[in-house]
């Protein structure tokens, strides 16, 4: 039973993670924070619906796919959101990306109606590990995840283009005139953001039914992981993302069902006024 | 002189017609419309409460609806369930609400920017799940239906036309009262935090405590509005009262434009107003909203009337240099 707790904990926890690692690099690299990031979730897990169910393409397949289609709609969304205001103050950028989020909500409506859609797990069927029974689709999710973001980690830390994105993000004027074209090094970003949020959405479609309202409350935990992780830090957002699962699925099982979302924020009020900064965040003392 | 006396015959013509038409509307049009402009002016309640905290004090809160509706059902437990006088409870969710925002301000104003965003987040959430599951004090995932109508002494608000009086009577009344807060040392205070907060410290400003006034004053607002909403309605649910809904006052406010009040009643005006005369397109409507927002956003950073002033500074700036012109300078 415990076993089975951590493990649903911990897959749900990886994937608000890696939507949280999406908005940090976004974070990172522009210094806004994007509102709309949970509903990329929710048109991964559309894409990838309309490639396994409607074609009937095996899942795996769609699964790559969709990546790729979801990374490109992120380059997109960056030149329709990001690039016209990127003089405009951090507002404007915010209430930019909420009407990003209401657009891509119903336009997803308007193509897939409203009707909760469901896709094949990445793999079915149950396994039975250490004496419980887990189902393989948590599982899966824990080991894809944990892929996932070992790659996004090395690509950032030890390859070329991870250095012109990490220079671009500390400084856009010195890295231009370093000779790196800042909105390639931009547009990447986006499209690793968004992709690892996409893929996020794949792997929980087949826990949660797909509707185009199913990105809000990711996105909000997403936001959780990410403030109790501090932000700005990639390892503080997956930290952050496994508590926050964890938390949500142990109160849903030994305080109450209900209430389950109101605990997880009420932890996120206590981790800010215990520590503002995050985990990972370092204090940095107001510049006049 | 001549001029001045001009402008200000002016806008005593123009209050004139607005009261001819505030008094006139209800007999001239079908009670669906007056039903929309009462919501319309509660929308304008809630997001003038967020301008005293996001347009004067600079901190975006997305708590606002659950202010909203922490004030609406105080109202309805109070005068529904305990038999209170409509007036008492009003002024009960008014203070309650203040309350409530004061004391949890002093936990959320210790964060900055981003991070009170967040909080706010969180603290919407965990309200919104309070009234969704709370059974015995907000009724639960069923609501509150039934809600006693409005009256004063003898006289009941039981139609549409006399609740736009009501509404309009106390959005006029909160509008002049913020009005006023814009030009007394505690709006400019408020401005100060929002320009500078070291600057502001170093006047001797209490950064948390003006902070946390800004956030009673909405809650003052946001109390009014969720009352109104309750007695208007007569049926209250969570679903009323959710994150989406804040974020919506948030963009109605950067659409008027957050450096005037009157940014946020031509905001309010819009979101409420477009969608009838938009009918026609149906289903594309919410889509046509999200990307004008984004549209909106590129073309005017500042909102509606932070455009419209823009432009009147180039007319002033074009039609001086072209005086200058002709004066050979």
């Amino acid at each position: 039973m415990i076993l089975q707790l951590i493990v649903t904990g911990i897959s749900l926890g990886v994937v608000y993670g890696l939507i949280g690692m999406g908005m940090v690099l976004i974070f990172r690299a522009v210094g806004i924070v994007n509102f709309a990031q949970g509903d990329f979730l929710m048109l991964g897990a559309f894409i990838c619906f309309a490639f396994n169910q409607k074609m009937g393409m095996p899942i795996w397949l769609s699964f790559a796919i969709t990546a790729v289609l979801i990374g490109l709609s992120g380059i997109v969304f960056q030149f329709i959101t990001y690039w016209p205001l990127r003089d405009a103050q951090d507002k404007t950028i915010i209430v930019s990306t909420l009407g990003a989020s209401i657009a891509l909500r119903e336009m997803t409506k308007l193509i897939w109606g409203s009707t909760p859609q469901t896709i094949d797990p990445l793999r079915g069927g149950i396994v039975k590990i250490a004496g419980a029974l887990l189902q393989w689709q948590y599982v899966i999710i824990i080991v894809f995840a944990a892929l996932l973001m070992s790659m996004v980690y090395f690509l950032l830390e030890k390859t070329l283009l991870g250095n012109i994105m990490q220079a671009t993000a500390q400084d856009k004027y010195a890295a231009s005139l370093m000779g790196i074209p800042i909105i390639v090094a931009i547009g990447l970003t986006f499209f690793i953001s968004m992709l690892i949020t996409g893929a996020g959405g794949v792997m929980l479609a087949p826990i949660f039914f797909i509707t185009n309202t199913m990105g809000v409350m990711a996105g909000v935990k997403a936001f959780a992981a990410v403030v109790i992780g501090g932000f700005g830090s990639v390892q503080g957002a997956i930290i952050g993302g496994l508590l926050i699962g964890l938390i949500e699925v142990f109160a849903g099982t030994y305080v109450s069902t209900t209430y389950k979302d109101t605990v997880v924020f009420a932890v996120l009020i206590i981790s800010l006024l215990v520590r503002p900064q995050g985990i990972f965040g370092e204090k940095i003392s107001e510049k006049a | 002189m001549r001029k001045l006396k001009i402008k200000n015959l002016i806008i005593l013509f123009l209050i004139a017609l607005a009261f001819a038409l505030i008094i006139n509307f209800p007999h001239i049009s079908s009670i669906y419309m007056i039903r929309v402009l009462n919501m319309t002016m509660i929308t304008y309640l809630a997001v003038l409460s967020l301008y005293v905290v996001f347009g004067m004090a600079g901190q975006s809160s997305f708590a606002q609806c659950g202010l909203m509706g922490i004030g609406a059902y105080i109202t309805a437990n109070m005068c529904t369930r305990w038999g209170f006088s409509p007036i008492f409870g009003m002024i009960m969710s008014m203070l309650g609400t203040a309350l409530f925002a004061f004391i949890i301000g002093f936990a959320l104003f210790r964060l900055k920017r981003f991070y009170f965003s967040f909080s706010t987040i969180a603290l919407m959430t965990i309200l919104n799940g309070i009234f969704a599951n709370w059974t015995k004090g907000t009724g639960g995932p069923v609501g509150m239906g039934n809600l006693v109508q409005f009256s004063v002494g003898g006289f009941v608000f039981d139609t549409e036309a006399k609740y736009f009086y009501l509404i309009i009577g106390f959005s006029i009344a909160a509008s002049i009262i913020i009005w006023k807060l814009f030009r007394s040392p505690l709006g400019r205070s408020f401005m100060a935090v929002r320009d500078n907060e070291i600057a502001a410290s170093c006047m001797g400003i209490n950064n948390l405590l003006t902070k946390n006034i800004a956030f009673a004053i909405s809650g003052i607002l946001c109390g009014l509005a969720g009352s109104l909403f309750a007695f208007l309605s007569g049926y209250i649910s969570a679903t009323s009262f959710a994150l989406p809904q804040s974020q919506l006052y948030l963009v109605v406010i950067m659409i008027g434009g957050s450096s005037s009040p009157i940014g946020a009643l031509i905001g309010s005006i819009l979101i409420n107003l477009l969608p009838e005369w938009l009918r026609f397109l149906k289903d594309y409507m919410m889509l046509i909203y999200g990307v004008g927002i984004m549209g909106l956003m590129v073309v005017l950073p500042e909102g509606l009337v932070g455009g419209g002033k823009d432009l009147y500074a180039k007319y002033i700036k074009r039609k001086r240099s072209r005086v200058d012109a002709e004066q050979g300078l």
